[in-house]
């Protein structure tokens, strides 16, 4: 915590989360965009319903606004890290499904794996300020898939950019949160805001 | 002996091995190598290269390395920078590489003689690359979803070498794959762009000799992007004139970042762009209403756009997108001025209105009509007339009068303000001061001095002035605080006429003009000057004035230049208002050569040459001479003549000798009393050939002496005394001459003398005087066919006067009539008539033919009534027939006596030259 209390320290700290938001409203939008061009690719309906995603922490939660910092940040982490394992063996599955034909959506699926990644950084630099140990990823990352057919390996791309974008918006208000003033990483923020 | 085999099998062991095949692999096994081998080499550092000799060829074909040559490009490498090491090994040293070329080779010179190559390398010379600098990057948006990030960087010096740039960049767990420029070496684009996230990007160079890395720029893509500028913008006008709305589209997502704007417009027609403040569009937006506009005016609009906080790029500039404001009542009235014509009628005007048309943002809209009102100041009775014109101009005819004239322009939306014009009668008020004219570019400045009065404004007048057409006005209305304007779409060298009106409240000043040029040249063509009259000493010269397009500016002066042909040219210079000059002091009988200049203030012209040869003699200098030379002429003459008439008998005694008159043979001196005097030409006249052929007997009958004078009767007195008893009617034998008188005929019985001189000649003619029947005596001649010779003795110098000519006719008509006698006739009556005047010659023929057919009576005098002088010669020959009766008898029938016929001897009068009687 001494470290986040230093001026450059809160200054590296609003910036991170300031980034971090404006990362997560564009990787939300980008998300969005990609949910169209992937239900319309892979031929699915865009109003099939999924079960969630294996390995995937929920984006909506109770008593969100009781959380605190750490945790929030904590969670976020744990969930980008699932989506970036999640959507690089999507990646893997696309380029073997459709090879080079298709290279608009594995570019956007790229691209949302980049923004995933940097997301995933944000996080870590703002755990590292608040001096708080990293967890590693092997013990926190999703097991490894199962074996799925391909319809099945569709519906769970939906499902994870889906959840993904409920995670981005979830990542930016916490983030906002965070960026408040005055707030602690340690203590939950007193608005009552649910994602 | 045994060395040259010896070298020789030396020589052919060093090709064996260097060309047979290697046991070992190789196609040449060579007798030594370079170390290094191949190497690059740092520009201008020292180099050192060591030639080491295989140990087989030093066996067996003694070769050392003392025996080692380095050569440059078969250039050979000085000696003192090798360096023999052992007997194997040699080195050489270069202190700059520079000096370095390839190959670098060495070799051996065999015996002493053969140079053999061992061995040799290239050596490749440059430099190390240096640190990349001003690394920048700017992300461009290509789509809506596309950004590309191009870097660009400066790769320093040349290398000389392959130098190998890398665009390298990375997150702090997160390493991307190197951008390697194609073709450059001083920019790269990266296709992948992240945004917020922090992103280390750097360059790296790197060669044979070495590595460098630019500065390291960390940057968050997203502050370095230059957005795509708005699309599908578009213009519409609102509710009021002023305000044009702009619409528009962004092509970047707020989740990427949040745009601010810049907006630019103009009128369209103009060039300079004006700006919509920031401050009003540095937040996010899709639309923006621009106010402040004109009225019924087409305006461009443009966008641009960049990051909301300012960090980054602003994106190109939309293309221009138009929008035209609505229409808004004109804002003022139409300038309005008049011109009054006063020429047809002393008591009315011709008021030509006009005024100038609203500039677009004054009128702002389209101004459908005029409304011209038009009152009557000095009548409150008069009504108000009321006109709508849609042109910009209106004639009235009024009487002389003040009237206020108010023009209002209207369009769609209402009408302007009234524009006043007083016309007052007369312009009575003061004028303007000082008008002067200043040329500034290309416009016209007019300057004036204020009256002392209050003016409201200045109208000014200015015309184009043209020889072949009227001036056509235009003008401008400056307000009453001026003192001076600018007047455009003046052109240069052409000349106008100012005119500037001050207007008051209450009247009108009178115009000030004043003619000015905008650029003066010079004249386009000189005067063509001719001489009005040239003289011995002097020669007007005229000309005409250039017209006002030929002047192309003030004339100044006009040049006469003249000169001789061989002589020097002098210049005279001459006011530009005359248009006649006199050249004086001029030589007499030279041809002058005289060419005219005109000159403005730019420059002269000159016209064409003109020749003139001034006169050899002065005015009145031929009148000297000619008149005092035709004086005295006359003067020679005068005397000469007078001369000849004092000594004219001389004269005529050495023109005219004495010619013998036939009339003055011997039967002529039977009649003492000839007339002193013969005309024998008056007779010839009188009595041309053929007036008579029967007569033969002439009788004179003086009935009335009274009649006579007493000069004329002189003669017949005479003739009494001497006792004539005849008439002298000759009878046939020859006749007398004209001075014979009738005595003759009688005389030859009576006077001794006149017997003593008829005694011996022979009568030639007979004279008939009497008239025949009372008509007048005619004075006829008849030629005597006689052959008697002529009497000297007769000869009288009077009676030459008749010539040889009358001779000859007598001659001839003596011819027509031989053998007939003459008449006679009575000389003095015919003197005198003949001293009046000489009878036409025709009457006298005509009555001498009547009388003798006798077939008519009448008088002589009534052949003569036309003519007074005729008439005159009638009467006096009447007079002298009177109491005399001619009867045209025969001589042989009936010969008169002396008693029975009156005295007709002529005076003896003493005349000169005359026949005195002896």
């Amino acid at each position: 915590m001494a470290a986040a209390d230093s001026p450059s320290a809160a200054l590296r700290r609003r910036d991170l989360c300031s980034r971090g938001i404006r990362l997560a409203g564009k990787m939300r939008a980008d998300v969005v965009d990609l949910l169209d061009i992937y239900v319309e690719q892979q031929g699915l309906d865009a109003s099939a319903s999924v079960a969630a995603v294996e390995g995937v922490p929920l984006a909506a939660v109770e008593r969100w606004d009781e959380q605190t910092g750490t945790q929030r940040l904590l969670e976020n982490l744990a969930a980008y890290r699932a989506f970036r394992a999640l959507l690089a063996q999507m990646l893997e599955e696309q380029r073997e499904q459709l090879g080079e034909a298709d290279a608009g959506l594995g570019r956007a699926l790229a691209a949302v794996l980049l923004q995933v990644s940097a997301f995933t950084y944000h996080l870590e630099e703002l755990l590292r300020l608040e001096s708080r140990g990293i967890p590693g990823e092997e013990g926190d990352g999703p097991p490894p898939p199962p074996r799925l057919s391909l319809f099945e390996q569709k519906l769970r791309g939906l499902g994870v950019l889906r959840e993904l974008a409920q995670w981005a918006v979830r990542s930016a208000r916490d983030l906002r949160q965070l960026a408040k003033p005055g707030s602690a990483t340690g203590t939950a923020p007193g608005l009552a805001e649910s994602p | 002996m045994f060395s040259r085999w010896n070298w020789v099998a030396c020589g052919f062991y060093l090709v064996l091995n260097i060309c047979s095949p290697d046991a070992s692999g190789g196609l040449v096994q060579s007798c030594g190598h370079i170390i290094p081998e191949s190497p690059v080499l740092a520009l201008g550092s020292n180099f050192t290269a060591l030639c080491i000799l295989n140990e087989t060829c030093l066996d067996f074909g003694n070769i050392y390395a003392n025996q080692i040559i380095w050569k440059i490009k078969n250039r050979v490498v000085p000696k003192e920078q090798y360096r023999e090491i052992n007997r194997t090994v040699s080195s050489v040293t270069f202190n700059d590489t520079s000096s370095l070329a390839t190959p670098l080779t060495c070799n051996i010179l065999a015996d002493g003689q053969i140079e053999q190559n061992i061995y040799g390398i290239t050596v490749t010379v440059g430099l190390a690359p240096e640190k990349p600098k001003n690394l920048s990057c700017i992300v461009h948006q290509m789509s809506r979803f596309t950004y590309v990030m191009n870097c660009t960087w400066n790769p320093g010096r040349h290398t000389f070498l392959d130098t190998e740039f890398r665009l390298k960049y990375s997150w702090p767990e997160e390493v991307f794959p190197d951008c390697i420029p194609k073709g450059v070496n001083n920019s790269c684009t990266i296709n992948d762009i992240q945004f917020f996230v922090n992103t280390e990007i750097w360059v790296e160079a790197a060669n044979a000799l070495g590595k460098a890395e630019s500065d390291r720029l960390v940057v968050d893509p997203v502050d370095i992007v230059k957005p795509l500028s708005p699309q599908n913008v578009s213009v519409s006008s609102g509710i009021l004139p002023t305000v044009l709305k702009l619409s528009w589209e962004n092509r970047i997502s707020h989740a990427v970042m949040l745009l601010k704007f810049n907006i630019r417009y103009r009128i369209i027609g103009e060039t300079s762009w004006m700006e919509v403040p920031s401050e009003d569009t540095a937040s996010p937006r899709t639309s923006f209403s621009v106010q402040g506009l004109r009225p019924y005016t087409g305006y461009a609009f443009s966008i641009r756009c960049m990051k909301e906080d300012g960090v980054g790029y602003w994106s190109d500039w939309t293309e221009e997108k138009t929008g035209i404001t609505t229409e808004d009542k004109p804002s003022k009235g139409p300038p309005i001025w008049r011109i009054i014509d006063a020429s047809h009628s002393p008591a009315s005007w011709t008021v030509h209105l006009m005024w100038k048309a609203l500039k677009p943002f004054e009128a702002n809209g389209v101004i459908l009509q005029y409304e011209v009102t038009v009152r009557d100041k000095s009548s409150l009775s008069s009504p108000l007339k009321k006109y709508n014109v849609t042109s910009t101009n209106h004639t009235l005819q009024l009487p002389k009068g003040t009237y206020e004239v108010t023009v209002v322009a209207r369009n769609s939306v209402g009408a302007s303000p009234p524009s006043v014009l007083l016309i007052p009668a007369s312009n009575s008020e003061a004028p303007v001061k000082n008008l002067r004219t200043l040329p500034k570019h290309d416009k016209l400045w007019v300057g004036w001095t204020a009256p002392n009065s209050y003016v409201l404004k200045y109208v000014i007048e200015w015309c184009l002035v043209s020889s072949s057409s009227d001036c056509i006005i235009e003008w401008q209305i400056a307000l009453g605080d001026v003192q001076g304007v600018d007047l455009k779409g003046i052109k240069p060298f052409k000349c106008y006429l100012i005119t500037v009106y001050p207007l008051y409240a209450d009247g009108q000043g009178s115009g000030q003009s004043v003619k000015a040029y905008l650029k003066q040249d010079r004249p386009s063509k000189g005067p063509t000057v001719q001489t009005k009259k040239v003289g011995k000493a002097e020669a007007v010269l005229t000309w005409n004035h250039l017209t006002v397009e030929e002047q192309n500016g003030f004339i100044r002066n006009y040049t006469i230049l003249y000169k001789t042909i061989d002589g020097n040219e002098t210049v005279v210079t001459v006011d530009p208002s005359k248009t006649e000059y006199t050249l004086s002091s001029l030589t007499s009988d030279t041809l002058y050569t005289v060419r005219m200049m005109a000159s403005t203030d730019n420059g002269s012209r000159t016209g064409p040459d003109f020749t003139f040869t001034t006169q050899k003699f002065g005015k009145g200098e031929i009148e000297a001479i000619v008149v005092p030379v035709c004086l005295a002429f006359l003067l020679i003459v005068l005397l000469g003549v007078l001369f000849c008439f004092n000594k004219r008998d001389l004269i005529k005694k050495h023109i005219w000798p004495i010619v013998p008159d036939p009339s003055k043979s011997n039967i002529a001196q039977w009649s003492p009393q000839v007339p002193a005097k013969h005309n024998f030409n008056s007779k010839d006249q009188m009595y041309p050939e053929g007036s008579f052929t029967d007569v033969s007997v002439v009788e004179i009958e003086a009935d009335d002496k009274k009649s006579f004078s007493e000069q004329d009767l002189k003669p017949f007195d005479l003739l009494k005394k001497e006792k004539s008893t005849s008439e002298g009617h000759s009878s046939g034998i020859g006749g007398s001459s004209c001075m014979s008188s009738p005595r003759q005929s009688v005389s030859d019985s009576d006077e001794g003398e006149t017997t003593q001189n008829t005694s011996s000649t022979v009568q030639y003619s007979t004279v008939v005087l009497n008239g025949y029947r009372d008509q007048t005596p005619v004075q006829v001649f008849s030629r005597s066919e006689s052959t008697q010779p002529l009497l000297d003795s007769e000869e009288r110098s009077e009676d030459h006067a008749g010539g040889a000519d009358s001779t000859a006719q007598r001659q001839q008509y003596f011819r027509q009539n031989g053998g007939q006698d003459e008449n006679n006739t009575d000389r003095p009556c015919f003197e005198r008539a003949k001293q009046i005047t000489h009878a036409n010659e025709g009457d006298f023929v005509g009555f001498v033919q009547l009388q003798v057919s006798g077939q008519s009576s009448q008088p002589l005098g009534l052949g003569m009534e036309k003519n007074t002088q005729e008439a005159a010669l009638s009467n006096v020959l009447q007079t002298c027939t009177q109491g005399q009766t001619v009867r045209p008898e025969t001589v042989e029938e009936n010969p008169l006596s002396v008693d029975d016929m009156p005295k007709s001897y002529l005076p003896q009068t003493v005349r000169q030259g005359g026949y005195m009687p002896q």
